[in-house]
């Protein structure tokens, strides 16, 4: 919990009226303990909360937990698989995992059921991920929005497929290939392939998962699998030296 | 080319950057039927967008088919056991 967030918390509350009690010795520093501390939790999480986490429901222990086993669990290898490509790391995907999937139960009140659950779990482990991972990671965020934009505009778009890189030598891949050329993309490029070929979103709920426009994810895609064929081509040309020899 | 058909396709589309454009939306199924049926018949008779065609379609399958990654079971459990715990 960083000092901030300490603060407005207690600032919050305070103007509120919400009453906390005082802890420690008279001379001592004074210890503020919130006697709600489920709702100073709910509080921290307020400055990180989206318009999917607003609360719209009152489910009961039952409904919540078969909303969780029925709804939220069979995305469960997806959002693992989203995890890892996000942060490439087995360790790091394991908590995020985890700590998206309790979030998601903890906001679950906010998940209006018979809406797309699988889009919901993503946006909150997207959310999670930038919030809480991202920060250290070591890779940083070059994606430069503006030149996304232009590029998509440009003559670029009409080059041809490179002459090493065909459907037979996409065959000849073992899998390895197309996964290293994925992880090798930059976060963002990397997260709408995911969302548009692994795992088939719209590109109507890939805009709300990203919170970006509909425009820029068509663009981000198509710069996206032009780097990929990139990188494709690349592993080919490595592949046909290596036959050669 | 081995097959005898595609020697009947144009070398050249004069309308690449359309039909990119399109293509991306036909491959990721957001393009309308209308657009799609226009899509065929020109892919029929072009020869780049054939093989742009079946080059960005065979990355998709590979993509889909490669890169997924299962959650370990026990980090299954794990999610399930804290969430018992919490009610």
């Amino acid at each position: 919990m960083n000092k901030l967030s300490c603060f407005s918390v207690q600032t919050f509350a305070l103007l509120r009226g919400w009453d906390f009690y005082h802890r420690g010795a008279k001379d001592q520093v004074q210890i503020i303990v919130p006697r709600k501390s489920y709702l100073v939790y709910f509080l921290l999480l307020l400055p990180n909360m989206e318009e999917e986490e607003v609360p719209r429901n009152s489910y009961s222990d039952k409904q919540k937990q078969d909303i969780f086993d029925n709804e939220f669990m069979p995305h469960i290898n997806a959002m693992y698989n989203f995890a890892y490509r996000l942060t490439l790391d087995r360790d790091d995907a394991k908590d995020l995992l985890q700590d998206t999937y309790l979030k998601a139960f903890r906001f679950i009140n906010s998940f209006q059921q018979g809406t797309n659950a699988k889009a919901w779990l993503f946006r909150i482990l997207k959310n999670s991920f930038i919030n809480d991972y991202r920060k250290k990671t070591k890779e940083p965020n070059k994606v430069d929005y503006q030149e996304v934009e232009s590029y998509y505009n440009s003559e670029d778009v009409d080059r041809q497929i490179t002459p090493d890189l065909r459907v037979e030598s996409l065959k000849d891949m073992i899998g390895d290939e197309i996964s290293n050329a994925l992880n090798a993309l930059d976060v963002d490029f990397r997260t709408v392939i995911i969302l548009c070929d692994l795992e088939g979103f719209k590109y109507e709920e890939m805009a709300k998962i990203l919170d970006i426009p509909i425009g820029t994810v068509r663009s981000r895609l198509h710069r996206a699998r032009n780097l990929l064929k990139e990188k494709l081509s690349e592993y080919a040309k490595q592949m046909g030296y290596n036959k050669s020899t | 080319m081995s097959n005898p058909e595609e020697s009947k396709l144009k070398e050249n589309c004069s309308n690449q950057r359309e039909c990119l454009e399109m293509l991306q939306l036909i491959l990721d199924g957001e393009a309308t039927p209308e657009q799609k049926a226009n899509f065929k018949s020109h892919v029929d008779e072009c020869m780049p967008c054939y093989q742009h065609y079946h080059f960005d379609q065979a990355i998709k399958e590979l993509l889909k088919v490669k890169c997924s990654h299962e959650a370990p079971t026990e980090l299954i459990a794990s999610i399930k056991s804290k969430i018992s715990a919490i009610k």
